[in-house]
């Protein structure tokens, strides 16, 4: 176990600037999940950490001690490539047992620690393989073992899942929290995926053109999106965004949605007459016959497994997205109503794009995150 | 492919024979005169029904020709062991400065280093004469003139373009990730150099290799210039036998005969990488 | 499970080493490329002299004077010029032609075809200088098997690399037997690496095949057979091997292509200074030549290596 401490960052490549100034701290054993869209930096940031890239300016601590100077092999890291970056000419076993060549360890407590995390990992019975000749999970797990067996006390873990099937991620996220847990380790993960970020990590960083626009626990990120653009890239299906301009009425502050009302408890009074846009998660949103709802027209349904989405359009042809759980009923084609959760809901400036509202009840995490 | 027909496969036929006749015959022609005695050669017309001999081979050999003038020695195994001598060190040391720059320019893009590869690389094209005439001067004055240690120093103007940019190739095509997996492993990048990057990039060394070889071996210039008759290669060597033997064609056949065949012998060993060797890289074959 | 403890050296003394690595790399092939610059800008200094080994007391800068005779009063340097261009324009178009020929003649993959593209690689793996002795061998007037062919097709007395009318033939002759194949191994490998639907597409629609070849495999060839003839170029305007083992830049001056002439110069007639100068041309030659060259150069191996 160890700390991060990346302070002041910057990184060029030639005239682009991948990093900028940008300074982060990891605690002690936490699983830190960087989050972004590709080409904003993670996978940089992740190698300067590991040493094999030199930043332009600013420090690498790592356990307080600045490591910026510090050879990759000296820092006592492991990682896991979103590639594998598996040794085409070694078998699974020397993939693995790597790490430890490099220190002064007996040939039998190599092959212990390899047969041990290989165990772990399900992968023992392919470790005379050649990377050539393993399904791409087991190159997954190779490559992890390759990382865990050392037990580095700072784990960086890059995209370690984009490569591999469907089911083999979502056992992979059901596994690797209990594997992390069990190392002990400090971890940076890097990932592109929102539900990966939000199940395994005690805070996630959402990065984006080379600086870290919010860092806060999955609960945070999900309940008070710094802006827009965190708001859409968290939540499946993705966040309803309407422009709006809010109204001070006798039942207090509101939206106007097709001529109706959309109270929203608890907004502040600088809001009134201001050009924003709602942020509303589609589970917010439900179908309703009482007095009082939206009207819209339904023009699709999308079962998906655990819930079912429809695509409504209002008066103004504007698209919402309504979210049931699977196997509730739900509206026929043609005119329906919904009705709006405006406690849940969030406003942005329409300008800056940051959050002037947050939602005034939690979401659950784990329920939308699954 | 389209269908062919009968016609169109006719005339390939003939213009493909036409084809290896033309290339194949001298090869087979010189061959086949390096068996046969002088009497035979000066056959008119020429006959390729001829009881073979080896004494052609047995005069190189033994560094003996005896005519009816008397007996005379041909240096010519002397300058096949330099050929073997020059070409295989020249390689060798061309692998141990080349090999390490090659990773440095594939790997390590640092100030200056494109302008170095090309600089090396423009060598490949510039007049050897324009440097070679004044390095004899050169040689003269550091001592080099007519030693194996100056004809290897200049052998590296063939040899290091060559190797540099083939196995500079090679490196690249490594991913960079797999270094730094051994990097972040614990090993400095001198093990990573050794176990990683050469193991992975080794059939491309060896086949730069084999042409560094090839192209030293068959280099005319250098020696004509700056070496003697007993530090000369075959291509000297042999122009020089044709001067001094005179009339002993089948002695003159054996000795390309011997002279070549290394190189052929290497050529259709490492023919996979020819293409890609010939073009410094530029195509693939 | 435990941690391992760490060995953590000095920050400072790794800071240096990272930095300073790739230069110790390439220090070496660096030293050498510094050894052949000395002598190249040596002979930029002699070519600017008038420096003649037989009256060394003569000798002292005469500035542009060797390059200022070439061009007034120096009829050996105007036959020099043509017959080197002469050579290399002959020998990379009649190359050029034989070599995309054969190629195309190879293109299909068949066990047959590879053999004989391996075969055919054969003559350019000879040392050009050998490769002249065994034809000066075939050309020979008195056994040569070519002499007596001649001979039969009512050529009598055709004298081959001896006589200065047929000596360029002669020298063309080996040049492309020794480099027709770099050409053909190039292209071919250029034609076997383009894409099949085009190709396929036209044999649907029924498009005629003088169409498609000029049409789409010549243009898509381009970038091969530019690279193939500019790397030709640039050997050929400078052969010295098969002209020198062959004729030795003779019968006369028939065959005194640039380098030929600035041995026989700097050897036989010991001028150094116009050897020099000579030099320095061809390589303002060559040097315009291979940065045409090397762009092509460039483009072909990112798209080789951009395939692997």
């Amino acid at each position: 176990m160890t700390t991060l401490q990346l302070q002041n960052i910057v990184k060029r490549y030639k005239t682009n600037t991948v990093l900028d100034n940008l300074s982060l701290d990891v605690a002690d054993g936490e699983t830190l999940v960087l989050f972004g869209p590709s080409g904003a930096g993670k996978t940089v940031l992740l190698r300067l950490v590991a040493g094999v890239i030199d930043p332009d300016e600013g420090r690498v601590l790592i356990g307080g001690e600045d490591m910026t100077d510090v050879e990759a092999e000296h820092r006592g890291i492991g990682m896991a490539f979103q590639n594998f970056a598996l040794f085409p000419h070694m078998s699974a076993e020397d993939n693995i047992a790597s790490p430890l060549t490099a220190t002064r360890s007996s040939a039998d407590a190599i092959k212990a620690s390899v047969g041990k995390v290989a165990k772990l990992l399900k992968i023992d019975h392919v470790l005379s393989h050649h990377p050539k000749a393993l399904s791409n999970g087991q190159k997954q797990r190779t490559a992890l073992a390759r990382a865990l067996v050392g037990s580095p006390p700072l784990l960086l873990l890059d995209d370690p899942l984009r490569n591999v099937d469907a089911k083999l991620r979502f056992e992979m996220r059901l596994e690797l929290p209990r594997l992390l847990a069990a190392q002990g380790a400090t971890v940076v993960y890097v990932t592109q995926d929102y539900k990966e970020a939000m199940a395994l990590g005690d805070r996630i960083a959402v990065m984006a053109n080379g600086s870290i626009r919010q860092i806060g626990t999955p609960e945070e990120i999900y309940n008070a999106p710094a802006d827009i653009e965190i708001a859409r890239l968290f939540g499946d299906p993705t966040i309803n965004l309407l422009d709006v301009t809010p109204k001070k009425g006798p039942h207090g502050i509101h939206v106007e949605l097709s001529n109706v009302e959309v109270p929203l408890p608890g907004a502040p009074e600088e809001v009134v007459g201001r050009d924003c846009v709602i942020g509303i998660r589609p589970e917010s949103i439900s179908f309703t016959t009482a007095a009082g709802a939206v009207p819209v027209d339904v023009e699709a349904e999308t079962p998906l497994n655990e819930k079912t989405v429809t695509l409504v359009l209002t008066a103004r042809k504007r698209e919402i997205l309504v979210s049931r759980p699977a196997g509730t009923p739900g509206p026929a084609q043609g005119a329906a109503a919904i009705a709006i959760d405006g406690s849940t809901a969030f406003l942005f400036d329409k300008a800056t794009g940051a959050l002037v509202r947050k939602t005034a009840t939690a979401h659950g995490r784990n329920g939308e995150a699954a | 492919m389209e269908t062919t027909s009968p016609l169109e496969r006719i005339f390939r036929f003939v213009a493909l024979s036409l084809v290896v006749l033309f290339f194949m015959f001298p090869i087979v022609w010189i061959f086949l005169m390096s068996f046969q005695t002088n009497e035979t050669i000066l056959t008119i017309p020429p006959t390729i029904v001829f009881s073979p001999t080896l004494s052609n081979y047995a005069a190189l050999i033994t560094g003996k020709l005896t005519t009816s003038a008397g007996t005379l020695d041909i240096a010519f195994m002397r300058n096949l062991m330099n050929s073997v001598f020059l070409s295989v060190t020249s390689v060798a040391l061309s692998l141990v400065l080349g090999v390490p720059a090659a990773y440095a320019f594939a790997r390590h893009k640092f100030r200056g280093s494109e302008d170095i590869a090309f600089t090396l690389l423009s060598f490949r094209f510039a007049p050897p004469l324009l440097v070679l005439l004044p390095l004899t001067q050169y040689f003269q004055w550091l001592g080099l003139s007519d030693t194996y240690v100056g004809l290897i120093w200049v052998y590296q103007l063939i040899c290091l373009p060559l190797i540099l940019w083939i196995v500079r190739g090679y490196f690249e095509d490594i991913s960079a990730d797999v270094e730094y997996a051994y990097r972040i492993a614990g090993h400095s990048w001198f093990a990573t150099f050794r176990k990683i990057a050469l193991p992975l990039a080794g059939p491309g060394i060896a086949a730069a290799g084999l042409l560094a070889f090839i192209f030293a071996w068959n280099n005319f210039v250098f020696a004509l210039v700056l070496a003697s008759a007993d530090k000369q290669p075959v291509t000297v060597g042999a122009l020089a036998f044709v001067t001094s033997s005179g009339i002993q064609y089948g002695q003159i056949a054996a000795a390309i005969v011997l002279s070549v065949t290394p190189t052929l012998a290497l050529a259709l060993y490492a023919q996979r990488y020819l293409v890609e060797g010939l073009s410094l890289g530029a195509v693939k074959g | 499970m435990a941690s391992t403890t760490l060995s953590r050296k000095p920050a400072s003394r790794f800071r240096i080493s990272r930095k300073v690595l790739p230069y110790v790399l390439s220090l070496p092939a660096l030293l050498v490329c510094i050894g052949i610059l000395i002598p190249f800008v040596t002979a930029v200094i002699y070519s600017l002299q008038r420096y003649r080994l037989s009256q060394p007391w003569g000798r002292k800068f005469n500035w542009g004077e060797n390059y200022w005779n070439f061009l007034f009063n120096d009829p050996g340097f105007w036959n020099t010029l043509k017959i080197s261009l002469l050579y290399a324009g002959i020998t990379v178009t009649l190359e050029l032609l034989l070599g995309l020929g054969i190629a195309l003649l190879l293109q299909r993959r068949s066990r047959i075809n590879n053999f004989i593209s391996i075969m055919l690689l054969l003559p350019l793996m000879i040392a050009p200088a050998l490769a002249a002795l065994m034809w000066k061998l075939m050309t020979n007037p008195g056994f040569g098997i070519l002499s007596y062919l001649a001979g039969l097709v009512g050529l009598e007395n055709f004298r081959w690399a001896s006589s200065p009318d047929t000596a360029l033939l002669t020298v063309v002759l080996v040049d492309i037997w020794v480099y027709t194949p770099f050409i053909m191994i190039l292209l071919l490998a250029g034609l076997r690496s383009l894409p099949t639907q085009p190709f396929e597409a036209a044999a649907l629609d029924g498009v005629p095949r003088t169409f498609v070849f000029f049409r789409i495999t010549l243009p898509m060839l381009t970038p091969y057979i530019l690279t193939a003839t500019l790397f030709r170029l640039l050997d050929s305007i400078q052969q010295f091997d098969i002209i020198y083992a062959m004729t030795q830049g003779g019968p006369g001056n028939a065959l005194t292509v640039f380098q030929v002439e600035a041995y026989l110069n700097f050897f036989q007639s010991t001028n150094i200074g116009r050897s020099a100068a000579l030099m320095v041309i061809l390589w303002a030659i060559t040097y315009l030549l291979s940065n045409t060259f090397i762009k092509n150069w460039l483009r072909l191996r990112e798209r080789a290596r951009g395939e692997a």
